[in-house]
């Protein structure tokens, strides 16, 4: 095949130093996603000078868009690197240019860490508080209306791109992220996660909570999964305004 | 207190169902993972997991017929009693997992809905849409961040495992593993080990596995002495979409809800596949099995696949494995409970498969083999016996392997949605083994072990950083690929399979002469990738060669060349007697081959041997899906052998 | 058991006062917003009455200044609008600098609007200062308060026409607030949780795109009348409308 296709890269080569930019160019086959080309940069990484270098560090895992590993800024906007195909971005722009995310500490080139996303996880109390791990007898039933609203809920891979893309998670306030705030409900819904439903409202309606939201709603636009990720955020305002008041006339 | 702790490597779920487990007994776990836990390969397992239910049981099913057609499935290949112990506890691990909050589908009344798979005639799969891998890794995930948050686990996502440390006495006494951001190297005492590193699909280039599945963790655990089993048993699924970087699943639930496989009749028929009538589409897994129709156990599929592709010419494309799977007619509620799989498909591929039949091709999908791993046997159920030490411990004490990193439960064929509860029940189930082992050996663990262990870790890191020969190791790993695909997947034989050995052990000289082409200090995923390709090759040698030697066909392992020729006499006194030769040979053919094999390393030197395998729940019998006399070989062997394989047995 | 911990109401006593207020805050900071949003509904339609005639301007104003012979003006105009436009604004700037704009990489409707509202915020807030300068009897202490709600529309319309830049400023703010309000109102449904799905927040979004329409109409409409109001030529000179505003207060 004849047709080429020019990567742009934005490069760093540890935490601390600083980017610069490098560019490849290579076939493109059929069906390419961007992981491929990171494949195929790593197995020649030369670029278009004819310059050898290092393979670009980047992260991947399932390269099927369910493990939320291979998220970048792709033509600008920030996306899964897998599902990312190569004749669809050449619509957009006649090359294409990768960077890493902006809102998580840089480690090298397209690799960055992601910590504090699983830390909000933390700060929400996303989990079910289970006695043990023994047997217990026959759970609670689930209706069929509540299980198809909390599925989707549930399909969030922690892949930050509805953080990078929210112009309200930055590194000026502790905004926990919609991803967060969408797990909370998510374990408020199903019965299994009700005993803590309480801290979660509180943790919502803490600093960095809900009330942080500023109601872009980039991130239900860039979600992979098409979470509802405003309706969980407007159920958790609603939510949070309800526990305030029975907090402040319960105590 | 470094010697009551326990290391779990690998973050799917049996690794996080050890985790959180051990962490609610209070031991504290240090979580090795070279991803995010929450990004671990178990993510991609889509249909479901089994286990007898109220509605199966209803209909006849029970625990011991679960694992009947489990070890059926398994083509007998595996010890019984870790199995039966599986599947009698299979009902409580879902009704465990329903508590952790995990969004079953539910009928109408509430509760959870079940699918069919392959290998069954129940429908035994509990699910959660078309991704209940990754429904019930989260589940896990949360469990173990709230012990995180308790400070009862420790994480180190981003790490790779090195090595196991071993004493003087051969003993595991913890393990050095390396940050792959900031390159250190890091070695961790404690009481035990517990690897949970899944399968090894990179060995084949492209599988549907993540590009983590290198094997590697086993594979150096392998090279410290772990014996590894039944290599050459790798699932082939039937139902895979091609990608430049990777094959991706298309889940047998698209086929347990009804998706239908077939073929033109006419070969690579021009038309648009909706405008083929019916009567000139081929349904051939339908035709040749009536009784489970499309949901045949995968290595049948894949092997049919093959057959009509190949043999008949028949593939929808030329030169590949390409078969149509159809699930256009079905309801749009059905269609809408396959949602994660069609949209991988519409996205990927850039057809709706909701209109358009789909395209799918065999992929390599999963590691049956593993590292070996003991159990101990209930002798008065049957099972196993609850916190026994040994129980899923390698030949290495204070080393242990679960899910797909062990060999034990799938034998020569895997059934789907076995899988993922095999992962889980090792999980749980291996916890309190370990804790009684920690309990038991809480001698001192000196600093100059540690020491010595991260100084070789580190000596090796850098000769490897270093390497700076001409070959590609990225072209490398591409040879590896294509040869294992073209000779280890579907249908093998010995000339291709020698061929295979001999390229592998070239490669393995070549690899002497890789060079590695990044030399930065920070994330030098080149060093790690080099590194795991020693790894493969290592897996590839221990595949190649276990297959080589295994003349006889099982499960996965399909080698016409020793393929008993089914009856085929029209004359019923004639095609009896067929029968029993055909019975004659399949059980000289067992006594020699219905051994696991047994890879130990010897400081380089692989050595092979066979081990016995315990069937004393369910006497083994021929497989006879599809097979051509299949009623008359049943009868034979229900009068002439089975008494005898059961008296022999007891 | 840890297990238990983990529920205990320890847990939730752990979230500092600090943490609490700034919920409140932000929830406060919505409803000044939704307050000084009623304010300026009624505030644009009063103006708008210009364009009937001047004299129902003059009558309006002057049954809002009943309240000013009860004594009542100043404490009404402060609880209801001071205060509250002066938190919001001040909240407003905190809420401003933890922002980090990016409409030029994601140029969705809901982020532009986002964006325009912090525009329009800092737009409205030059804007109202310079407004009450002009307009308002807190103006006076530096030149301006050219307003006397005794003479409520010549004075306003000669203060209009004093300047040619006053028009074109007036419209702008305007237009800043019918969006700041509208889209405002919009979020607001959000923040307290009342449109919850995507279809009733697009709903929610046509009502809300409606009112700051007929608040800008109203507002441009207001503008207009006085910029094209004759003022008698026996109005009252604004040497005398100054020393009436000095009797008063």
């Amino acid at each position: 095949m004849s047709k080429k296709v020019k990567v742009n890269i934005k490069r760093q080569d540890s935490p601390d130093s600083g980017s610069y930019w490098q560019s490849f160019e290579l076939p493109v086959e059929d069906g390419m996603n961007v992981t491929t080309i990171l494949l195929r940069i790593a197995a020649t990484p030369t670029t278009v000078e004819g310059e050898k270098v290092a393979p670009v560090a980047y992260d991947a895992c399932c390269l099927e868009e369910v493990c939320g590993a291979c998220s970048m800024r792709i033509n600008g906007k920030v996306r899964q690197a897998c599902s990312a195909l190569v004749h669809n971005l050449l619509d957009e722009q006649p090359e294409i240019t990768l960077e890493p995310m902006t809102k998580f500490p840089r480690v090298r080139d397209l690799l960055v860490d992601r910590r504090r996303l699983f830390e909000g996880l933390k700060r929400v109390k996303a989990w079910v508080p289970v006695d043990g791990y023994g047997e217990r007898g026959k759970p609670d039933r689930m209706s069929q209306p509540d299980q198809e609203e909390s599925y989707p809920l549930s399909r969030c891979m922690s892949c930050g791109c509805c953080m990078e893309a929210c112009p309200q998670y930055n590194d000026k306030d502790d905004f926990v992220g919609p991803h967060a705030i969408s797990q909370a409900i998510l374990f408020n819904t199903i019965p299994a996660g009700k005993p803590l439903e309480d801290e979660r409202l509180d943790a919502l309606a803490a600093a960095g909570g809900i009330a942080a939201c500023g109601n872009a709603q980039n991130c239900v636009k860039v979600c992979p999964k098409d979470i509802p990720l405003t309706t969980s955020i407007a159920k958790a305002g609603r939510a949070t305004t309800f526990h305030t008041i029975k907090r402040f006339l319960t105590r | 207190m470094a010697e009551k702790d326990v290391i779990v490597v690998g973050g799917g779920l049996a690794g996080l169902a050890c985790a959180m487990n051990l962490a609610a007994d209070g031991t504290h776990v240090h979580l090795v993972s070279l991803v995010p836990v929450k990004r671990s390969h178990s993510v991609c397992a889509q249909g479901g997991i089994n286990a007898v239910n109220d509605v199966t049981r209803a209909q006849g099913d029970s625990e011991h017929l679960h694992l009947d057609d489990t070890v059926y499935g398994g083509d007998f290949l595996q010890h019984q009693p870790p199995v039966k112990e599986m599947c009698d506890r299979a009902p409580g691990i879902i009704d465990l997992m329903d508590r952790l909050g995990v969004t079953f589908n539910r009928t109408p009344e509430g509760f959870r809905d079940q699918r069919r798979f392959g290998g069954t005639l129940f429908k035994r799969t509990a699910f959660a849409g078309a991704t209940t891998g990754q429904q019930l890794i989260y589940a896990l995930d949360e469990q173990a961040r709230r012990w995180e948050a308790e400070g009862n686990i420790t994480k180190y996502e981003y790490h790779d495992f090195l090595s196991p440390i071993l004493n003087d006495n051969g003993v595991c006494r913890g393990a050095v593993i390396q940050d792959l951001f900031t390159m250190e190297i890091k070695a961790i005492p404690a009481g035990a080990v517990v690897l949970a590193t899944g399968g090894n699909g990179l060995v084949f280039g492209r599988s549907t596995m993540s590009t983590i599945c290198t094997g590697s963790a086993s594979a150096r655990a392998f090279r410290h002495g772990v014996r590894y089993a039944n290599g050459e048993f790798m699932q082939v699924h039937p139902t895979a979409i091609p990608g430049t970087d990777k094959l991706r699943l298309m889940s047998e639930s698209a086929r347990g809800e009804g998706g239908r496989v077939w073929v033109p009749k006419t070969p690579q028929d021009p038309r648009d596949p909706k405008e083929i009538p019916a009567g000139e589409r081929y349904y051939f897994l339908e035709e040749r099995y009536p009784k489970y129709g499309n949901l045949v156990p995968r290595d049948i599929a894949t092997r049919e696949i093959f057959d009509v592709c190949v043999n008949q010419g028949l593939s929808v494309e030329q030169g590949r494995l390409c078969v149509y799977l159809d699930v256009t007619e079905l309801p749009p509620t059905t269609q809408q409970k396959l949602d994660g799989i069609l949209e991988i498909y519409e996205k990927f591929q850039g057809v709706n498969p909701r209109v358009v039949p789909m395209k799918i091709f065999p992929a390599i999908h999963y590691s049956m083999g593993g590292l070996w791993a003991d159990y101990v046997k209930e002798t008065k159920t049957g099972g196993l016996v609850e916190n026994a030490p040994k129980n899923q411990m390698t030949n290495i004490s204070g080393l242990y392997a679960i899910g797909e990193a062990d060999y034990q439960y799938h034998g020569a064929n895997r059934l789907g949605a076995n899988s993922l509860l095999s992962c889980i029940f090792t999980g749980l189930f291996v916890a309190p083994c370990v804790a009684s082992h920690v309990a038991s050996s809480a001698e001192d663990i000196p600093l100059s072990l540690i020491d010595g262990a991260k100084k070789k870790e580190t000596e090796r890191h850098n000769a490897v950083a270093k390497m700076n020969g001409a070959e590609n190791p990225r072209a490398l790993h591409d040879e590896l690929g294509d040869t294992m695909t073209r000779n280890v997947t579907v249908v093998r034989n010995n000339t291709a399979l020698a061929e295979t050995v001999a390229k592998v052990a070239e490669l393995r000289e070549r690899f002497k002469n890789v060079g590695s082409p990044d030399s930065g200090g920070w994330s030098n995923q080149s060093v790690t990738f080099v590194r795991a390709l020693d790894d493969m090759i290592t897996m590839a040698e221990v595949i190649a060669q276990g297959a080589l030697m295994r003349d006889e066909c099982r499960g996965a392992h399909f080698k016409p060349d020793f393929m008993i020729e089914s009856p085929d006499a029209d004359d019923p006194a004639a095609l009896r007697e067929q029968a029993v030769e055909w019975c004659k040979k399949f059980k000289a053919k067992n006594d020699k081959w219905l051994k696991s094999t047994i890879a130990d390393y010897n400081g380089g030197d692989v050595q092979y041997s066979y081990e016995e395998v315990d069937t004393t729940l369910v006497p083994p019998r021929p497989r006879t899906y599809g097979l051509k006399g299949a009623e008359i070989i049943e009868e034979v062997w229900r009068e002439q052998f089975s008494e005898k394989a059961t008296a022999g047995a007891a | 058991m840890s297990s238990q911990s983990a529920t205990s109401p320890q847990a939730a006593a752990a979230i500092s006062p600090r943490e609490k207020y700034y919920f409140l805050a932000r929830r406060l900071h919505s409803i000044t917003g939704l307050m000084f949003s009623g304010f300026v509904c009624f505030h644009l339609l009063v103006n708008a009455t210009i364009l009937a005639s001047g004299e129902s301007f003059e009558f309006c104003v002057e049954k809002i200044h009943i309240l000013e012979h009860m004594g009542l003006l100043v404490p009404v105009e402060m609880a209801t609008i001071f205060f509250p436009i002066a938190f919001h604004a001040l909240f407003g700037i905190v809420i401003l600098l933890t922002s980090q704009p990016n409409m030029t990489d994601y140029a969705y409707g809901g982020n532009i609007r986002y964006t325009l509202q912090r525009w329009s915020a800092v737009v409205i807030l030059v804007f109202l200062v310079m407004h009450i300068w002009h307009m308002h009897w807190l103006g006076k202490p530096f030149g301006g308060a050219q307003f006397d709600p005794e003479n409520a529309t010549s004075t306003a319309a000669s203060a209009m026409q004093s300047w040619a830049l006053w028009a074109p400023i007036y419209a702008l703010g305007v237009l800043a607030t019918a969006f700041h309000l509208a889209n405002g109102v919009w979020t607001a449904l959000i923040t307290w949780g009342v449109t919850i799905g995507p279809r009733s927040q697009k709903v929610s979004g046509y009502v809300c795109a409606a009112l700051g329409a007929f608040l800008l109409v109203a507002g441009l409409g207001a503008v207009r009348g006085f910029m094209t109001y004759q003022i008698p030529a026996d109005g009252e000179e604004a040497a005398v409308v100054e020393q009436a505003n000095g009797d008063d207060h």
